[in-house]
């Protein structure tokens, strides 16, 4: 890694040999690496990520305090119209398989996977924001600022859920117990909500985890776009001011998050799926 | 004699036939066959130079010269998005290129020596595999800095190991085979066993699998270049361009607006291509 952040510190006070030989004792810089690399550990286990290096001598926690509830709950409100919103797509293109319905949907839906948030945010800012005037181009603190952003987030999960519905929902209906509930002249409404959508749902969990990672890499571009100052636009600013304890930290809550969630949907299989359940207590 | 060149033939036809049939890959070949064309001959088709600034004509408006108007330096929109398929396609096939090398080696040295090898080849594997998408790639132009070679390096990094983990379970299955255990009992040395009995015998699968992912790799480079982490001013990147004309949404749309539509085009046509490419060779995913 390139630059010695403590130089970088001292600027035009470069020759003040007592002040630099503080700096480098708060820091931590003066132990042998391993040492440091141990503290840092130890740190990180206590909830501390150390110094940052732009704000001299703040630690990280605080650099990073007001972030932390941001780049969360943008994904997690992206996840919460996605979801839904995915899901009856690809269930209703299903339903009407292999028909223009179909067709159409799943057009916009490949469409929607392809398109990047950024450039998705460029028509969005340019016609809801700029033409039509209706929405904030920019900015963070009231909820009419976080619509476009959270739209952007959700657009592509939404797309890729959509995909994955339709797919398990095939597969689904052409199972021999949504033949027998149609076969004793069941409802197809109730066929569907009650036979046919729980069994694609479980599938679809396995898959939350993945979604919810590249929501995590979206909130970096979607929080620079829209100048929020969550996890995500930290990290980019920590980059190139080099300063690498912010950097470290919001990569490791990052992959912390990730690794959470895949955790408790690995736990939540058995709670939804009673199969699991009995599988497990043979 | 005839009947055994016959078959394949025949088959050749099949797949031609039912590619033709594909609306998805039809449309994504054609996309991507314009892209590709775009990129090799993007300095003869280049209107203008995409370096050469005109400081009067900053964020001037689309006229005949300069059909998508001009950047904040005064370079031809157009000519830089001309230019920014080669990079943009450049990049994707390099890292391509790169993933299929280190992927396809250490996945078959991993299925073929198993043991040690296999073990660690496969835990590092499942680290990266374990990172978010995109954040190690992050991390690492964080640590080497922003740069063209940087973004090929970081995702070549991330995307090997989904390349090794096919390459040794095709090595895998063709261990037992009887051209295998021949050349074994001839005394053929493993070097010569890898790159002579099993290379040729996995290579296509592995091509066609790692082609199915150039729709993310463009995304990806994109996306680092967008960050500032990607391709660095002069070269233009489709990335770096959209950040730029963001900023000026409400003055000058054009940068913004015509970078994201091509590179959203580009990619959308290397998807429906790859997914085109994937239903026709797994017939029980024709539905997906």
């Amino acid at each position: 890694m390139p630059g010695d952040p403590i130089g970088a510190m001292l600027s035009d006070r470069s020759g003040d040999a007592a002040l630099e030989q503080r700096l480098r004792a708060a820091y931590g810089l003066d132990a042998p690496v391993l040492e440091q690399f141990a503290t840092y550990v130890r740190g990180v286990v206590r909830g501390e990520f150390g110094l940052s290096y732009r704000f001299v001598g703040v630690p990280v926690v605080d650099v990073l305090r007001d972030s932390l509830r941001i780049s969360p709950l943008l994904a997690l409100s992206a996840l919460l119209i996605a979801v839904p919103l995915g899901v009856t797509a690809g269930a209703l293109a299903a339903l009407r398989h292999n028909r223009w319905a179909d067709t159409s949907i799943m057009a916009v839906m490949i469409a929607g996977i392809s398109v990047p948030n950024f450039a998705s945010a460029a028509f969005l800012v340019y016609l809801l924001a700029v033409r039509l005037n209706a929405l904030p181009v920019a900015g963070w603190g009231t909820a009419r600022q976080a619509v476009l952003p959270v739209i952007v987030l959700a657009l592509q999960p939404t797309a890729y859920i959509a995909r994955l519905a339709r797919a398990f929902m095939l597969e689904v209906l052409a199972q021999d117990y949504i033949r027998t509930a149609r076969a004793k002249g069941m409802r197809e409404r109730i066929v569907i909500l009650r036979h046919a959508l729980p069994n694609i749902l479980v599938p679809l969990l396995t898959t939350i985890g993945v979604i919810f990672g590249t929501l995590l890499t979206a909130t970096f571009v979607v929080e620079t776009i829209f100048n929020i100052p969550g996890l995500g636009r930290q990290a980019i600013q920590a980059i190139f001011a080099r300063d690498y304890p912010v950097t470290t930290a919001v990569l490791l809550l990052f992959t912390f998050f990730y690794a959470g969630i895949n955790l408790v949907v690995d736990l939540l299989y058995g709670v939804i799926d009673p199969r699991i359940r009995l599988e497990r207590r043979r | 004699m005839s009947t055994i060149e016959i078959v394949p033939e025949q088959e050749r036809g099949e797949f031609r036939r039912r590619f033709l049939r594909n609306q998805n890959a039809v449309i994504g070949g054609a996309l991507v066959a314009v892209a590709v064309l775009t990129a090799l001959f993007a300095t003869s088709l280049a209107p203008h130079s995409y370096t050469e600034t005109n400081m009067l004509l900053v964020w001037g408006e689309p006229d005949a010269a300069h059909p998508l108007g001009l950047d904040s330096l005064g370079r031809d929109i157009l000519s830089r998005i001309l230019i920014g398929a080669r990079v943009s396609l450049g990049v994707a096939a390099a890292v391509l290129t790169l993933t299929l090398a280190l992927g396809t080696a250490i996945g078959m040295a991993a299925a073929y020596f198993g043991g040690w090898i296999d073990t660690v080849a496969m835990r590092v594997a499942d680290i990266i595999l374990a990172f978010p998408e995109l954040i190690f790639a992050i991390l690492l132009a964080a640590v080497l800095g922003p740069g063209i070679l940087t973004v090929v390096l970081a995702l070549a990094i991330t995307w090997w190991p989904g390349v090794a983990r096919l390459a040794r379970s095709l090595v895998l299955g063709l261990r037992h085979e009887a051209f295998v255990e021949a050349a074994v009992a001839s005394g053929t040395r493993p070097a010569a066993i890898l790159l002579r009995h099993f290379l040729p015998n996995i290579v296509a699968p592995l091509i066609v699998r790692a082609s199915i992912g150039v729709g993310f790799i463009i995304t990806a480079e994109a996306t680092l270049s967008f960050l500032g982490l990607g391709v660095q001013e002069p070269t233009p990147s489709w990335g770096g361009m959209i950040r730029d004309g963001l900023t000026v949404m409400r003055t000058d749309p054009y940068l913004a607006i015509s970078a994201s539509a091509v590179l959203g085009i580009t990619i959308l046509g290397f998807n429906l291509l790859g997914d085109g490419l994937r239903d026709l060779l797994d017939p029980r995913a024709r539905d997906r």
